[in-house]
């Protein structure tokens, strides 16, 4: 190798043997370090997403007004939320129903989506976390549309 | 700028592995960001429902019925934000809550605080650098009659 064309090294490059591995040790640690943030990236990103679309399931649910149309409006509500952040896989919604859908009762949404643990270009990924989140709403013990008295907290 | 000599062409193979290293630890500030910014939407969101789950959970019906009007239940609203609180998941390490009670134009409201430590990723590797941050939240819920 001889950046003027000759077959014997030129005393320009003496320096270069000594600096060589410099070369392929910071490839490695810029793909190493690279996946990494992008893999931390990817889960914070959906995480943010997962926050809102619980929030989202929540409201939703105890906006509705019967307890078999909240499920689905709930659920359907957070894979809109995911799916306005980007991500457009399977959203797993599910809610810890309350006993009866009632006034006052607390409504557990539970969003989870699994992400590629190493995010790839083209490839998709290699194995999966599972980002979820959980969010709290409580029905109005004073809106209308439901039979009953509200059953609050003491 | 005079042209490098030739006897400085391979300092550049030097460079590189910094090149990369601030490369790298630039992303990571990113992720440590978001991850702040997480926490203090998470906050905001639990503040949010909280306050509105108190505002009309903790109304006092008796005394509603009887004068028409709005009176909070300041030790049930409390509890309510507790336990809304509970229910819900979030990255907020020592999660902290303060509710106060005011008025409104002329109506009660019910102002909750959610505070807590999210920690960082990344950050903590690096000696002397945070492990965390504090954030802070407040969402104000008021019970009007619609």
């Amino acid at each position: 190798m001889n950046g003027d064309g000759g077959a014997s090294p030129a005393s320009n490059e003496r320096g270069q043997v000594a600096g060589i591995e410099a070369l392929p040790f910071g490839l490695l640690i810029f793909v190493v370090g690279a996946l990494l943030v992008a893999s931390a990236w990817a889960v914070i990103d959906t995480k943010l997403a997962a926050v809102s679309a619980a929030r989202e399931a929540a409201r939703t649910y105890v906006e509705a007004d019967s307890a078999t149309e909240a499920a689905a409006a709930g659920a359907a509500a957070a894979e809109e939320a995911m799916a306005n952040h980007g991500r457009h896989g399977e959203v797993t919604t599910a809610f810890d129903e309350p006993a009866s859908f009632t006034r006052c009762a607390q409504v557990i949404a539970r969003v989870s989506y699994e992400v590629p643990a190493v995010p790839l270009p083209w490839i998709g990924g290699l194995g999966s976390i599972t980002v979820a989140s959980r969010h709290a709403e409580r029905i109005d013990p004073f809106r209308d549309g439901i039979a009953g008295t509200a059953e609050c907290p003491p | 700028m005079s042209r490098p000599s030739v006897a400085e062409r391979g300092s550049v193979l030097m460079l590189m592995p910094a090149a990369v290293l601030i490369v790298i630890v630039l992303g990571s500030i990113a992720v440590d960001l978001a991850i702040a910014f997480l926490g203090e939407r998470e906050a905001a969101s639990l503040a949010a429902a909280a306050a509105n789950d108190a505002a009309t959970a903790a109304l006092r019906e008796g005394v509603f019925r009887e004068t028409g009007e709005f009176r909070i239940d300041e030790d049930r609203a409390r509890r309510i934000v507790r336990a809304t609180l509970q229910a819900s998941s979030s990255e907020l390490d020592g999660l902290d809550f303060d509710v106060r009670f005011s008025t409104l134009a002329g109506e009660p409201a019910v102002t909750v605080t959610v505070r807590g430590t999210v920690d960082y990723v990344f950050a903590r590797a690096i000696p002397g650098a945070p492990d965390g941050i504090d954030v802070e939240a407040t969402a104000t819920a008021v019970a009007r009659i619609g």
